[in-house]
């Protein structure tokens, strides 16, 4: 009997569709990682309230604004990340997936896409109350369509640098610390960058366009080569 | 069958001095073993003798460290993806999404595995492992028998032609037994069949050949009609004992 022989291009479409809408289906029905995520991303808007309230009113907590968004955000990405990869190694699913014939780096980007979507779906839950919490009507001094890009050029990044060393990190016993400590070092260059951006569209000022595509052309170099390590990388990392 | 250095044409699995390391421990060393198409091998051994390891060379899910292995006319490292399209692999572990349904989770295999006519396929497979009744059901409400029955629908989606069985009847009850049984018995002709196994008795009842590994090393390797079970279970024992030594 012989085995099923598919055009090799249309079958990791077909493939990488497969996994990013098994992936959304399992999350839209389990709810752990938007649920974890989000809830911890808003604690730590609350507690930066708590920590801001007695600084005085001569502190603008815009100057510092951006920095905890994306502090916030890194943490909270950790937290989902290592979840998103624990799923496949529930009762031996990365194997099960391995087993199949699929190009690895169809395996990470289909997981990066699907940690991207979660990423920007809780950024989007968070921002509102940063925005009510930290940038208090009139004050804002930025262009609010900044926001959302900078926001998605930062995420690209998170999300496949993290579906990265998800990946190396989930046979590992410590996963949670190990992501961490390999995850802070790698993304410092992005995270200058997209701290960068994301001032320049709070707080606006002289010359607050130039600072922000600066920002984001690093970000976009940053995503452009990580996501080419990633998947050249893949293959090696999911195999050892 | 015979440790061989031949080459013949028409051989499903073709291992030539393989040998996997993790770090100064050899989990297989220098195994050598032809299988013909057709075939049924019962591959036993005790904890530690390699048969996993060699399942996951031969499977690609391990590269080796030396050595060669062909399983249905493609190498294992050069041919890997290729290869994938004609393996299927039953396993103790279910290699199942909890919180996917039954069929969702053939159908997720099946986009995986390019299955033309996939929502048939799925039909008639949940329909042959008893299931099409749970079809909608999560697989985490499932019992351990019937895990292993979907299991064995998701590894034959692709109609492949060589399947590798880790220990398949660990942990099922008397009618999941069954249904293997008879699951193995309709689709033998079209296979050929690489188990690994703790149970002489029912790996014996199976095969065509026969595999005894101990230490990463081939112990035994012969064909069925070659072997007098007397003499077999004794060597199984002393084997036994070598592992475990």
């Amino acid at each position: 009997m012989a085995g099923t022989h598919a055009n090799p291009r249309g079958l990791s479409v077909r493939q990488f569709k497969a996994i990013l809408k098994k992936d959304i289906v399992m999350e839209l029905r389990t709810k752990e990682m938007i649920t974890s995520m989000g809830i911890y991303a808003l604690l730590t808007m609350v507690i930066y309230q708590i920590a801001l309230s007695q600084a005085g009113t001569a502190f603008d907590p815009r100057n510092i604004a951006a920095g905890l968004l994306w502090l916030a955000f890194v943490f909270t990405s950790m937290l989902g990340l290592n979840r998103s990869l624990v799923h496949e190694k529930d009762q031996g699913c990365l194997e099960a997936l391995l087993l199949s014939p699929v190009d690895r780096p169809v395996i990470f980007f289909a997981k990066a896409t699907g940690n991207l979507i979660f990423l920007l779906i809780v950024q989007a839950l968070t921002i509102p109350v940063f925005a009510f919490l930290f940038l208090q009507q009139g004050t804002y001094a930025g262009d609010l369509w900044m926001i959302p890009l900078v926001l998605t050029m930062g995420s690209i990044g998170i999300a496949g640098v993290g579906t990265l060393l998800a990946t190396m990190s989930v046979n590992t016993k410590g996963k949670d610390f190990v992501l961490a400590v390999l995850f802070v070092p790698i993304m410092y260059p992005l995270l200058l960058a997209a701290v960068s951006a994301t001032t320049a569209a709070v707080l606006g000022g002289d010359g607050y366009v130039q600072q922000f595509w600066s920002g984001m052309g690093l970000m976009a170099a940053f995503d452009a080569i990580m996501l080419l390590a990633a998947f050249a990388l893949y293959e090696f990392i999911v195999g050892a | 069958m015979s440790e061989s250095k031949e080459s013949p044409g028409t051989n499903a699995v073709e291992v030539r001095s393989l040998t996997r390391t993790f770090g100064i421990r050899k989990a297989l060393n220098d195994v050598t073993f032809d299988l013909p198409a057709g075939a049924f091998l019962s591959v036993f051994g005790p904890n530690g003798a390699g048969k996993t390891t060699l399942v996951k060379v031969l499977t690609t899910l391990m590269a080796p460290s030396k050595g060669t292995a062909r399983v249905a006319g493609m190498d294992v490292v050069a041919d890997a993806v290729e290869l994938r399209s004609h393996i299927g692999l039953i396993s103790h572990n279910p290699l199942l999404y909890p919180d996917l349904s039954a069929a969702e989770n053939l159908e997720f295999f099946a986009e995986m595995y390019g299955v033309p006519d996939a929502s048939t396929r799925v039909r008639e497979l949940l329909e042959a492992v008893e299931l099409d009744h749970r079809r909608l059901d999560l697989v985490r409400t499932f019992s351990r028998g019937m895990l292993q029955r979907l299991s064995i629908a998701r590894a034959l989606l692709h109609r492949p032609e060589v399947l590798f069985l880790d220990e398949p009847y660990s942990g099922l009850d008397p009618h999941a037994v069954d249904i293997l049984d008879n699951l193995i018995a309709q689709i033998r002709a079209d296979h050929t069949f690489v188990m690994i196994s703790h149970d002489l008795a029912k790996g014996l009842s199976l095969c065509t050949h026969t595999l005894i590994m101990a230490r990463g090393r081939v112990v035994l390797a012969e064909e069925i009609s070659a072997v007098k079970r007397d003499e077999f279970a004794q060597l199984y024992r002393s084997t036994v004992g070598m592992g475990v030594a």
